[in-house]
């Protein structure tokens, strides 16, 4: 075809990925709004490799060219995972729209993404040479700026099987239907012997990229509810002190005042 | 250089322009199919939704390389059929259309919904319908026009 490759296997999308100026096409929801002139695309959506989700001992493996209405539809996906995928666009968008397309846009609106920050995803990414397995904060540095090789496509997004069960997932945008996030924020928290062993707090839509801070969530590990309770309002104060934003739709103030309140439920959720 | 294959309604046809053409422009200036409208070019209004495989697509965001092996439905093909003329007469019965812009793309999405959930509620009825946009009607003719056409095309979906 003129203009793009329609590769039947990953091998040979691999080859064409090494050899070609091409652009990774999945669901092609975001590239075609830019329609960009002269470009050549790399058809990725009939790839078997990219379609499938698995699970192994550890992780739920998600293909970079499977829907998210295929994902909603399966419940080997994290429920929260399902509910950020729900919450996407409409119908028709879920249809096409992709987790590799999702990853790949390098938008920190990304509703996947957000998720996959939370749950400490990482990415499978391929090439002809092999594959690096990537942490997502490593491979999601700002806007339209990611980790990947020139020559590798996104094969697979891993999350973890279990640990996800106690999450706070809300997006805040325009409207129910076709909004795209003015802020999104994903949490979770993992209690073992009445302790909190792992928090995550991740915010989407009000920066460069999705933002955790670790220094922060690490002031809670370790406590009891009554004890993390004693700490929260140092806690929050933390966050308001160190959350950077930027303005975009929406006001930097409006953003900041947003993501401390979900925060806050997020706490108040597991009694905190 | 091969060209791109797929069915239109039924009929073969073979696109040999570029890959990364819009399928919605390609709809409308090679095969003349203007029941496919552009709202806004931007997945964010459904007038341009079409059927790809069955499955419901802005056909705005489709680079034609994806369809290339596919079997696309659009409104000058699927009125034509038995399921259509149940929509058809809901949504003329309760006054659903006013300019008529948003109207195939709703129409197909009711045909998507259907075919995979034959018995909706109205909340499933507005969840299928959420990605297209209506300025005429406020949503609710459409909505019991759905739910009238479900009821009276029993078995059709």
């Amino acid at each position: 075809m003129v203009n793009g490759f329609a590769p039947a296997t990953l091998q040979e999308a691999l080859a064409i990925r090494a050899a070609q100026d091409v652009t990774p096409y999945a669901g092609g929801t975001d590239l075609m709004v830019e329609n960009r002139r002269g470009v050549s695309y790399l058809f990725l959506s009939k790839i078997p490799e990219l379609r499938q989700i698995t699970v192994d001992d550890t992780c739920v493996r998600i293909g970079a060219a499977v829907t998210f209405t295929e994902a909603l539809a399966d419940e080997r996906v994290p429920q929260i995972m399902r509910d950020a995928l729900a919450g996407i666009a409409a119908p028709a968008i879920r249809n096409a729209g992709t987790f590799g397309g999702n990853l790949g846009n390098g938008s920190a609106k990304a509703d996947s993404v957000l998720v996959e920050f939370a749950l400490d995803a990482k990415l499978r990414l391929v090439s002809l040479s092999g594959e690096r397995i990537v942490p997502v904060e490593q491979f999601y540095l700002g806007r339209k700026k990611l980790d990947l090789h020139s020559d590798e496509l996104i094969a697979e997004i891993l999350l973890p099987k279990t640990g996800w069960e106690n999450y706070y997932y809300e997006k805040v945008g325009g409207r129910n239907a076709l909004a795209i996030s003015r802020v999104a924020f994903a949490g979770v928290l993992r209690m073992e012997n009445d302790r909190i062993v792992d928090l995550s707090a991740a915010f989407g839509a009000v920066a460069d990229t999705v933002l955790r801070l670790k220094d922060a969530e690490g002031m809670l590990i370790g406590k009891t509810v009554a004890e993390a309770k004693a700490a929260k309002e140092a806690f929050l104060s933390r966050y308001e002190q160190d959350l950077t934003l930027t303005r975009g739709r929406v006001s930097a103030e409006y953003r900041k005042a947003v993501c401390l309140r979900l925060l806050q439920a997020f706490l108040e959720k597991f009694g905190i | 250089m091969n060209g791109i294959s797929f069915t239109l309604n039924g009929r073969e046809v073979t696109y040999t322009g570029s890959a990364a053409d819009r399928l919605l422009d390609v709809l409308r200036r090679d095969y003349g199919c203007t029941s496919v409208k552009c709202g806004c070019k931007e997945g964010e209004c459904g007038a341009c939704a079409v059927l790809v495989d069955g499955v419901l697509l802005n056909s705005c965001c489709v680079a034609m390389g994806a369809v290339d092996g596919a079997a696309i439905v659009t409104m000058e093909g699927y009125c034509k059929t038995e399921r259509f003329a149940v929509l058809d007469r809901a949504f003329a019965d309760l006054s659903a259309v006013q300019c008529g812009f948003c109207i195939p793309g709703m129409v197909l999405a009711a045909e998507a919904l259907l075919a995979k959930n034959p018995h909706p509620t109205e909340a499933e009825i507005r969840e299928g319908l959420s990605g297209n946009l209506c300025r005429c009607t406020g949503y609710n003719a459409i909505v019991n026009a759905v739910e009238n056409a479900a009821k009276e095309g029993n078995g059709l979906w």
